[in-house]
């Protein structure tokens, strides 16, 4: 398992959109992968899950991936928050 | 008449084509084991998945990006793993494929209409839709189908759905009503996107309504005529016919240069009284403000702006014009305009009594507070003048300066920024300032004629007195004459000359001033496109010659009866 602290900086929080890119760019690893916000863990595959947590802007969440290939999956992950999720 | 809310400006006329919601009763439904249900459920959501994603690609190139995004969300919901577990589970336990989707569905619905953000709560309505079209595969149900809507079609529905958008064309729907939704819903920002008049939120829409009734919709007001009279479709008809002409000129004229057939340019500005105006100047191809008259910022209250409240009007013009001029008119108070805590008293002859730039250089309190303002949101984007009116003496343009000289010593002393360089102008409605001209334009930084007080005081006719409506004409030659003599004036020492009065939008007159040299049109927000089309039209060889037949008439008729015929084609 690996894992990794992140800040949200795009304007909406997780919204539609970057939810959608966040599922589309994590679910090809094969591995598990969880967020955790507020102490709610969340499976971050699911945009059910993803989107009724209402990630804000701004805030910090934990991003754990666990299986095949999680390095690369958490790496892949954390690039895609970094760039802005799309915005 | 219906009333809604005014979700998309824009007149619609067409015919009704209610959407009305399907029963989609699942409870004939026999379970036919869990692998049949599953089965069932999986080539439901393929065909959904497959339909959703054209549906998408084709809202992609015709809407955006945005809209295309709410439908794929849609795909993701239906495959989102922990959806298909909860799925399946029920199937197992003995649930239709129908009852599976509907129950968890339903639950999702509710979780997100429960949450307490904004955004997230509209994701509710495409559960609701993706919910209504699963069922409606699963069932074998006709779907609404607003690609097959005939030209002229008013669709109205209880709320527009995501999957909706895809049949909307501009081509077809003539406009869009519904019984739920505001301002800033879904359905409001599509039908603005798309430029469809819209009212929404009707409520009991479907009791007041039936298919294939004419209605006229007003996307602007909010109103929902059904069954109109002829005479009411024939009014209805025109003032939609003018918008559609308005609209073609903002396509056309709204990014060009204001410049006439040999390719002269001239400032086209607008005048305003409020902030909002500014907004809509500047969308409508404003190129600065030629006139803020700050007399509303006095008014419907119990005492005077303070120098904060005014700099803040000030500099949200200023902002607003992103750097691009902006001439301020000082406190035009007096005449027809009354203020009841500015203390002025009953006069026999307001018109020309104490008023205006009388009023401010006694009152003086009043007026530097309005001139420090002015300074203060001179120093944020430097595009701010001022401007004096009824000006009658050089005497009366000096003591404003002097007072401006002051208050920008005491801003100095204060530490306040300001522009050093603020250009004081001349607004030229008086016959006494016309005569002057020259005079006056050695000590004003520009002059801006002002039409409608230069007309009714040249002519010594009120414009509101119906008896004497006919001394009251701007082609008068006296008035043109003053008008060009202004201009000359202006010229000879240099000095930037506009007009602000309802002249500078007057076809008829455009041409004269483009002869007699005006440097600057300033006119109502609605007329700048038309103005800046007017100006287009003409040559220097035409204009010359138009102004040496005009102005050799000896009667405001003459002269009006001539332009008739020259200056409009």
């Amino acid at each position: 398992m690996v894992s990794a602290k992140v800040r949200l900086t795009n304007s909406m929080g997780l919204h539609l959109r970057p939810a959608q890119l966040f599922i589309r760019e994590v679910t090809p690893y094969g591995c598990d992968v969880t967020i955790t916000y507020n102490g709610r863990v969340i499976n971050a595959k699911s945009i059910m899950n993803l989107l009724s947590a209402c990630i804000k802007q701004g805030s910090e969440i934990e991003i754990k991936c666990n299986g095949e290939n999680e390095e690369e999956c958490l790496k892949a992950a954390l690039a895609l928050i970094e760039s802005g999720l799309g915005e | 008449m219906l009333y809604g809310v005014g979700a998309s400006a824009g007149i619609g006329i067409g015919k009704i084509l209610c959407i009305q919601e399907q029963n989609l009763d699942y409870t004939a439904v026999e379970y036919q084991g869990a692998k049949a249900e599953s089965a069932r459920l999986k080539a439901a959501a393929d065909a959904f998945c497959e339909i959703t994603e054209r549906m998408a690609q084709d809202v992609r190139e015709r809407i955006g990006q945005k809209e295309s995004e709410i439908l794929m969300g849609q795909v993701m919901m239906l495959q989102d793993p922990l959806v298909t577990e909860q799925m399946e589970e029920m199937i197992a336990a003995g649930s239709c494929a129908e009852a599976a989707l509907d129950t968890i569905c339903q639950g999702y619905i509710e979780l997100f209409s429960n949450l307490d953000d904004e955004l997230m709560q509209q994701r509710a309505a495409d559960i609701q839709d993706m919910r209504t079209r699963m069922l409606q595969l699963l069932l074998h149900a006709q779907s609404i189908d607003l690609t097959l809507a005939p030209k002229g079609t008013v669709v109205a529905a209880k709320d527009l759905t995501p999957s909706m958008t895809v049949g909307l064309k501009k081509e077809n729907i003539s406009a869009i009503v519904t019984q739920v939704g505001g301002k800033t819903s879904h359905a409001a920002i599509l039908a603005r996107a798309l430029e469809i008049p819209a009212v929404l939120g009707v409520a009991n829409l479907f009791e007041q309504i039936e298919n294939g009734q004419t209605a006229i919709i007003d996307g602007g007001k909010g109103e929902v005529l059904v069954c109109p009279d002829e005479k009411t479709l024939g009014e209805y008809t025109k003032q939609q016919q003018e918008q559609w002409r308005q609209k073609e000129l903002l396509f056309i004229y709204r990014d060009k240069q204001t410049q006439d057939a040999d390719g002269r340019s001239y400032d086209l500005y607008a005048n305003i009284g409020s902030v909002s105006e500014a907004q809509a100047a500047l969308e409508n191809g404003a190129e600065g403000i030629g006139l803020f008259r700050t007399e509303f910022l006095f008014m419907n209250r119990s005492s005077a702006p303070t120098e904060q409240e005014q700099f803040e009007t000030y500099t949200a013009v200023s902002r607003i014009m992103q750097g691009k001029e902006v001439i301020i008119r000082t406190l035009d108070v007096g005449g027809d305009k009354e203020i009841a805590y500015l203390n002025m008293p009953k006069e026999q002859n307001p018109f020309l009594g104490w008023r205006a730039i009388r009023y401010c250089l006694e009152q003086t309190d009043v007026f530097k507070t309005q001139l420090r303002a002015l300074l203060r949101a001179s120093a944020v984007n430097g595009n701010v003048k001022i401007m004096l009116p009824l000006v009658t003496d050089v005497q009366e343009v000096r003591a404003a300066k002097a007072l401006l000289e002051q208050c920008k010593q005491e801003l100095k002393a204060q530490g306040i920024p300001y522009d050093e360089d603020i250009s004081v102008g001349v607004m030229m409605e008086t016959p006494a300032a016309a005569l002057i001209a020259d005079l006056l334009a050695k000590e004003a930084d520009f002059f801006s004629i002002g039409t409608n007080d230069l007309t009714q005081y040249t002519m010594a006719a009120d414009r509101g007195n119906a008896k004497i409506k006919g001394l009251y004409s701007t082609f008068h030659p006296a008035v043109l004459r003053s008008i060009s003599h202004i201009i000359k004036a202006a010229k000879r020492e240099g000095i930037p000359v506009g007009m602000c009065g309802e002249a500078a939008a007057d076809p008829l007159l455009i041409p004269l001033l483009l002869a007699f040299g005006l440097d600057e049109f300033s006119v109502s927000v609605s007329s700048v496109l038309q103005t800046r089309k007017w100006i287009s039209g003409w040559t220097q060889r035409q204009t010359e010659q138009i102004e040496r037949e005009a102005m050799a008439f000896s009667t405001a008729n003459e002269v009006e009866e001539y332009l008739m015929k020259h200056s409009v084609r």
